[in-house]
């Protein structure tokens, strides 16, 4: 479907994205997760045709865009600060694609009354941009990407901009939009959380290059590096140094106990953090930190000793330059 | 075009000043030259300070005030957008000594008028065209300065304000400083028109009586147009655009700065 | 009732209250004085224009300085001189300046050039006119352009160009190029998306850039001073300008020049206001 072979961008000497392949099928939701700067915007950008890639090909449904004009790709772009033409109404914005292709317009003002009512817009289509919420126009912009049905969205970080409650219902919301139209979906992020309940599949990148391309469960249960394995979940995978190995063990795999037990080392409690569903319990043993999530009303006093053990069939092992080790 | 209109006459100008080295020589012995160019920077800096301070003290009154400052603001800039012939016609009318509505009010109000000669007076003319350079442009000063205080964010004032600041400590400590690109940036650019003032000299008073308010642009037009020795104008344009690439070097750098 | 001391002490801070206002009206009143007299002079007879004392108000108004000027006089042909000049000059460099600007402000340039290009324009913006004036002079002489309207239009489009190119510049590139892209996947062309997105975001910048090229084309006098100097071609600062250098100074009718010449400038002012601080200061402060 959109199919991705050996891209490089350069900027100057730097390479932004470095051969870069990937391919998502029909109605995939693929996301591209990374910490600004990895590259991901600007593999969205060169799918836009915004960018020109140095190197490789990108080819939609079959046919090579590699080189086409961004209006003559049928993809459709969600920016993360919306981007919604300041000086039309919000009908005239989620319009505006079709009346560049000189629909007539009773049928742009039925789809326009459509599109905004699955959004939740029809009250707002006389305003202007800068009269509506950030939730409002967000969902503006997404109207106006989807109401011309095209082969491919683009996103993003389309909910970066928004406050923490409204991105949760936001999400959830573009999921089953996404559901919906079944139209395949590049989404880029920093935020692992999203990029947990959205995708499909994740692509996690580093410096220009892809790090694991995987479903959200197999890039969570076994990250191919140590980069991957601290980027996808929160509280962060303990990574710990230990003859020559590196092992890493998720929080939730960390079983702390007030009295010495078998297997166990001793630490002391540096922090707990009450979360209410669960606590965050920081135990400190001397040369790191190791975090362990804890059921909710577990209680430790700070400075007091206790012991903590992995459960032995969740430990992860990476070599020194940080790459798994097979089972 | 724009090659044609900024390079083009400057290669131009260098041959043809170029072309009798008397032209440059001369410079250094003319008496009128050295006259209009202390007259010019005397003229810039008078008027500069003067401004500055009558600019930043209107600045920090308009912004001050609670209402009407969107009035008093327009109505202050109205000089500095008029034609510059129109305002020197205007004061023309004013200073007038026998017929000007200057000497005439302050006959009215009971002063002895006979000796205040204003621009006639071989004394007292460039502290009038001073003076009306003073009331053209300090809107300008004005102008510039109460947007950069406008410009200046709230928070430190108010964070100046809690740590136990008096008003002219304030003023001092934080509105100054972060006052001073746009006072740099507007005193260059003023400076850079004041050095090439032509205009309101030309209809107040044409560089006279005698030579009392000859400056450098007038002396070079003079040169060029009454005298028609256009190599040794092209020789003191040199002059003076060389004063003015200095300071508009220091204009750039404030400007990047900002 | 008897005022106690609080009272007296909220009666004083009223009053202080209101030194601001004092001052702030005396400097309108100075600001103003001068051309209220010109206005004043255009509307009086002759035989009270100078009367001692001065009248400041309840003179007999007559209209017969303006008829005088613009009617019988050659004060009309200034007029329109300038109405000619301006318009056309301020096209033309919009005309040009527009692309190159957009062009600055969207494609990349290397980092250096784009320094020096931006130190170029404002140079030429600062170089003081006489300088100029002579090459100019003798250049147009040449071409045989002296004294013609259509030589101070090429001069003075070269004039504002540098301006144009640089606010408007600035202002393209305070539209987000996001909206642009946007545009683009929409489905515009490049050129379809300035047109139809970028230019009517812009459209006040480029409104108050034209205004500026306009006032600066109307007030100028220097250029329109040397290289027009036969009545055909003389624009009204020159016109009045020439009047005052006369032995025997008509005031009333020049006056009345003046009026008309400033009414102009004042209403594009008040048009551009928004926008006066960042054309004056060329962009650096952003009013």
């Amino acid at each position: 479907m959109l199919e991705i072979t050996g891209i490089t961008k350069r900027f100057g000497a730097r390479e932004a994205v470095s051969a870069v392949s990937l391919s998502a099928c029909a109605g995939e939701f693929v996301v591209l997760l990374g910490p600004s700067g990895c590259g991901n915007t600007t593999l969205m950008r060169m799918i836009a045709g915004l960018e020109t890639p140095d190197e490789g090909t990108i080819r939609l449904c079959g046919e090579d865009i590699t080189r086409r004009d961004p209006r003559e790709r049928d993809i459709a772009m969600v920016f993360q600060n919306y981007a919604l033409y300041p000086h039309m109404t919000i009908a005239q914005n989620i319009g505006y694609p079709l009346r560049v292709r000189k629909r007539p317009a009773a049928e742009i003002e039925a789809e326009v009354k459509k599109v905004a009512a699955r959004l939740g817009l029809s009250g707002l289509l006389a305003n202007l941009p800068r009269q509506l919420s950030g939730g409002e126009r967000q969902r503006a912009a997404l109207a106006r990407a989807i109401i011309r049905r095209p082969k491919a969205f683009l996103m993003d970080e389309p909910l970066s901009n928004l406050d923490a409650r409204l991105r949760v219902e936001m999400r959830a919301e573009l999921k089953h939009l996404q559901h919906e139209l079944k139209i395949v979906t590049i989404y880029v992020t920093h935020d692992q959380a999203e990029a947990m309940t959205l995708a499909h599949r994740i692509a996690v990148m580093r410096d220009g290059k892809i790090q694991q391309f995987d479903t959200p469960a197999n890039v969570y249960q076994r990250p191919l590096n140590t980069f991957v394995a601290q980027f996808v979940g929160s509280p962060s995978m303990n990574l710990i140094q230990r003859d020559g190995v590196i092992l890493g063990v998720r929080p939730e795999d960390v079983q702390l106990s007030a009295s010495a037990q078998a297997g166990a080392s001793p630490g002391r409690i540096y922090v707990t953090e009450e979360m209410g569903n669960e606590t965050i319990v920081v135990v400190s043993d001397g040369s790191s930190q190791i975090t362990a999530r804890c059921p909710a009303g577990a209680r430790f006093e700070f400075d007091s000793t206790v012991w903590y053990r992995f459960k032995p069939d969740k430990v992860h092992r990476f070599d020194s330059s940080g790459a798994r080790i097979p089972d | 075009m724009l090659l044609a209109l900024s390079i083009y006459p400057l290669i131009y100008s260098v041959k043809l000043a170029a072309a009798d080295r008397r032209n440059f020589t001369r410079l250094f012995t003319d008496r009128l030259f050295l006259t209009a160019s202390i007259q010019t920077i005397w003229l810039t800096l008078s008027a500069l300070s003067i401004e500055f301070l009558l600019g930043l003290a209107l600045a920090l009154l308009i912004d001050s005030l609670a209402r009407g400052r969107m009035f008093f603001r327009t109505a202050l800039l109205i000089p500095m957008l008029l034609p510059p012939v129109v305002a020197a016609v205007a004061w023309r009318l004013i200073y007038n000594p026998q017929f000007g509505v200057l000497n005439g009010t302050l006959r009215r109000l009971g002063f002895h008028t006979a000796d205040l000669t204003w621009t006639s007076g071989e004394s007292s003319a460039l502290a009038s065209v001073i003076l009306v350079d003073v009331w053209e442009w300090t809107p300008f000063l004005f102008l510039l300065l109460s947007a950069g205080l406008q410009a200046i964010p709230p928070e430190p004032l108010e964070a100046a304000r809690v740590d136990g600041a008096g008003a002219w400590r304030i003023f001092r400590d934080v509105t100054l400083p972060l006052l001073k690109p746009t006072i740099v940036l507007a005193l260059l650019l003023r400076t850079m028109d004041l050095v090439r003032i032509f205009d309101q000299i030309f209809i107040l008073t044409q560089g006279g009586p005698g030579t009392a308010t000859e400056t450098v642009s007038l002396y070079i037009y003079r040169t060029a147009f009454r005298f028609s020795n256009f190599g040794y104008a092209a020789a003191m344009s040199f002059v003076l655009l060389a004063a003015t690439l200095l300071f508009s070097r220091g204009l750039l750098r404030a400007m990047r700065a900002r | 009732m008897k005022r106690t001391r609080a009272g007296w002490y909220e009666a004083a801070r009223k009053a202080a209250a209101l030194v601001p206002y004092l001052a702030a009206v005396a400097a309108v009143f100075i600001a103003l004085a001068p051309v209220y007299w010109l206005l004043t002079i255009s509307l009086k007879r002759e035989v009270d224009q100078f009367a001692y004392p001065p009248q400041w108000i309840g003179f007999t108004a007559t209209l017969e300085h303006y008829r005088d000027a613009f009617a019988g006089g050659s004060f009309a042909a200034y007029f329109e001189n300038s109405v000619l000049l301006a318009a056309i000059s301020t096209l033309a460099a919009l005309a040009i300046g527009v692309p190159a600007a957009y062009g600055l402000a969207r494609f990349e340039w290397p980092r250096q050039w784009d320094h020096r290009i931006g130190d170029w324009i404002l140079s030429t913006r600062m170089l003081p006119p006489i300088v100029t004036i002579v090459p100019l002079f003798l250049m147009l002489r040449q071409a045989r352009l002296l004294n013609s309207l259509t030589g101070l239009a090429i001069v003075y489009t070269g004039f504002n160009l540098p301006f144009v190119v640089w606010m408007m510049r600035g202002f393209f590139e305070e539209v987000p190029k996001e909206i642009e892209e946007a545009a683009m996947l929409d489905g515009e062309s490049r050129a379809g998306a300035l047109l139809r997105i970028v230019l009517p975001l812009v459209r006040p910048g480029l409104a108050a850039t034209a205004v500026f090229c306009l006032v600066v084309a109307w007030n100028e006098f220097l250029f329109a001073l040397i290289l027009t100097q036969t009545e055909a071609a003389m624009t009204l600062p020159v016109g009045i300008a020439s009047r005052v250098t006369q032995y025997e100074i008509k005031w009333g009718a020049m006056s009345a020049a003046g009026v008309v010449a400033m009414i102009p400038v004042l209403v594009f002012a008040a048009a551009a206001q928004k926008y006066l601080v960042r054309g004056l200061s060329l962009g650096a402060v952003k009013g």
